[in-house]
């Protein structure tokens, strides 16, 4: 008699088990190549929330799917088929760098599926687009920031390093050079650099005579860290002011000394960070990481957040959460999301509107200076 | 451009045109034996870097960890020519060439499983990352070592290849290897002498190039390979001075176009490639190589 109670309840347990379905999230990420700190500290702040939340409202399991794309344009468009064809996924999370995030974009635009990028900022990547959201802030806000914050502290003239390869770096600079103009600076120069360039020697030594009260750099961290530092080396003691592509441990790893003093705008800095949500967030981190909380990782948590939040909401409204059409629009009309990074309103274009942080490396930590509203 | 900044850019030019040279002498060394385009020499490169990054976090003193970088490339290049190269002797050099760029891939993506691909600072001691004042022009010190260091490696693949019998055994491999075997000579353990001289010559290069740039990661060898190669091609490839010719030709080319033209920087490969091709339209063999056919070194 026991044994067939155990039995049935066995058999009650696995019709539970096979009622409750999984719902991919797909996920593509630089976990390797030369901007992998992108992908390795986004994919931290993901697992904590996926950890503290993969049941959804029905008693469906959320499924994370994570490919690498070594952070290359191809590979993130062909990981996004495969997300597709081979996984089935609901939605897409990723990408970082705005140039893979809009080499991601068309598959997801034609598939009808639901695409939510936690930290590409350039314009283009949602310009356009039915099915593309993103979890934070835009270039054109983040270059007026940049521009305004020089400005402000009396700098008027400056040189503009732009990576040629990133459409983030591209849109980046032309919004400060705008922002920059209008508040009455003068951009000296813009100088072209390469993702994966190591020699800046040249770039520098031209800088050099031009004695600008700032270099507004507009690329990500491996070439700001070895520009920085090849800056100092010869005798160039202008300030660099960056972006939320350079608030990365490896600036003053490899920058070392050269590194203090480097300015830069981001998304989100635990000093700064006083919601309930993000301070259980944060101290999730540091039990797990012990380390401080970095903004990817809160930006890729309150990404997978807003899906959580979208996939409630049409459960809500008696529709399945694998309606790709219901998640979309409820990603897109997301209002008032109290996230790790602050409160979420998407605006018409999928674009989320919210504040900025300044943070400057000093003894080779990110110190929070202040916030600066949209 | 004032004179200070032109002497600045001079002295950049030479920098990286010695850091070019060095690597591409590796490269031209190999091919000059076995008419073999390595592609994994920029890999073995990085290997050479993070053996060396690897001695100097487990605590070694920086000549330790060099040798223990030079040791990990050695081993890793004796090895590739032993599982993947010596089963190809007889086979087309078509054949040859693709496995090299498998070997390439395979060795980046080991070191990406096994190290992760976020760039790793590399601390080098202080006497080899000094800077000195000239008035208002700034020499770092590799910028003195490493033209030394090439000369002197020059100077000994040199000696080796012309006043030693393996050297003796080498260039004959280099004419004809069937003939050189029934000579008596073992060529598949000279051959082993070249890679492990080439992948001696990539190690310290690498240490070197981390030297100058501080930061490594398991992609580093593909463009400055890539770039030594085109060195190596433009100077004449096969000819180990045409190498050092080449690297300083490709140097001087990419730091001027980024000092002339501070807006075409981005483009500053196209146009040491673009050099590279014009020069190969009127001198088809290189700069300083012969006859595709006749020139062993």
């Amino acid at each position: 008699m026991k044994k067939t109670l155990s039995i049935v309840a066995a058999a009650a347990l696995l019709s539970g088990l096979a009622m409750a379905k999984d719902v991919v999230v797909g996920v593509v990420l630089p976990l390797t190549g030369p901007i992998a700190a992108f992908g390795q500290t986004s994919k931290g702040g993901l697992d904590i929330a996926y950890e503290q939340n993969h049941k959804l409202k029905n008693g469906d399991n959320v499924k994370l799917v994570v490919l690498d794309d070594r952070g290359d344009k191809v590979e993130a468009a062909t990981a996004v088929k495969r997300l597709l064809n081979k996984n089935h996924a609901t939605v897409i999370l990723g990408e970082v760098a705005s140039g893979n995030s809009m080499a991601m974009a068309p598959v997801a635009e034609k598939a009808h599926t639901p695409m939510i990028t936690h930290a590409s900022t350039n314009p283009r990547v949602t310009k356009g687009k039915k099915y593309v959201t993103r979890a934070c802030f835009i270039d054109p806000f983040q270059g007026a920031v940049m521009a305004k914050y020089a400005l402000d502290n009396g700098m008027k003239k400056a040189v503009v390093v732009t990576d040629a390869k990133q459409d983030y770096s591209v849109g980046l600079s032309k919004a400060f050079k705008k922002a920059f103009t209008a508040g009455g600076g003068k951009i000296l120069k813009t100088v072209l650099i390469n993702s994966g360039d190591k020699d800046f020697n040249a770039q520098v030594s031209t800088i050099k005579q031009m004695h600008p009260d700032i270099i507004a750099f507009t690329g990500y961290y491996p070439e700001a860290a070895l520009m920085v530092k090849q800056a100092r080396a010869m005798g160039v003691q202008t300030p660099f002011i960056g972006a939320d592509g350079v608030g990365f441990p490896e600036l003053v790893k490899i920058g070392g000394k050269a590194a203090e003093g480097f300015m830069y705008t981001d998304h989100f800095n635990e000093a700064a960070a006083k919601s309930p949500e993000a301070q259980a967030y944060v101290k999730a981190f540091h039990a797990k990481y012990h380390k401080p909380a970095d903004s990817m990782g809160a930006l890729a948590a309150d990404a997978y957040g807003m899906i959580l939040n979208a996939m409630n909401e049409c459960i809500d409204e008696g529709k399945a959460p694998t309606d790709k059409e219901c998640v979309n629009d409820k990603l897109r009309h997301t209002h008032g999301y109290k996230g790790i990074t602050g409160v979420i309103n998407i605006d018409k274009n999928g674009n989320a509107v919210k504040s900025a942080v300044i943070n400057e490396v000093k003894n080779g930590k990110f110190v929070y200076k202040t916030t600066v509203n949209p | 451009m004032d004179f200070t900044t032109f002497l600045q850019q001079l002295i950049n030019g030479a920098s990286l045109g010695s850091m070019y040279a060095l690597i591409a002498i590796g490269y031209t060394m190999v091919y000059g034996v076995l008419r073999l385009i390595n592609f994994a020499h920029g890999d073995i490169m990085m290997v050479g870097a993070f053996f060396t990054y690897m001695g100097t976090a487990a605590g070694l003193p920086f000549s330790l960890a060099v040798l223990l970088g030079i040791l990990g490339s050695v081993i890793v290049g004796v090895l590739t020519d032993k599982i993947a190269y010596k089963p190809l002797r007889e086979a087309p050099k078509i054949s040859l060439l693709i496995t090299a760029i498998g070997i390439s891939f395979f060795l980046e993506n080991l070191f990406n499983v096994i190290f992760g691909g976020v760039p790793k600072a590399f601390s080098a001691p202080e006497y080899l990352t000094k800077v000195f004042h000239l008035g208002n022009v700034y020499l770092p010190v590799t910028v003195i070592i490493i033209p030394i260091v090439t000369v002197l490696i020059l100077s000994g693949v040199l000696w080796v290849l012309y006043r030693t019998k393996y050297g003796m055994a080498i260039r004959a491999l280099a004419f004809d290897i069937p003939t050189v075997k029934l000579m008596g000579i073992d060529a598949d353990r000279i051959i082993s002498i070249v890679f492990a001289l080439g992948s001696a010559l990539a190690a310290i290069g690498g240490v070197f190039y981390a030297v100058s740039y501080p930061s490594i990661d398991p992609l580093m060898g593909v463009i400055v390979g890539l770039k030594a190669f085109a060195a190596a091609v433009l100077g004449g490839i096969g000819s180990v001075t045409g190498a050092v010719v080449g690297g300083f030709i490709l140097g001087f080319t990419e730091i001027f176009v980024v000092a002339l033209f501070p807006e075409l920087g981005g483009y500053k490969d196209a146009f040491a490639f673009f050099f590279l091709i014009l020069v190969l339209l009127f001198r088809p063999t290189g700069i300083m190589g012969e006859d595709l056919e006749r020139s062993r070194f």
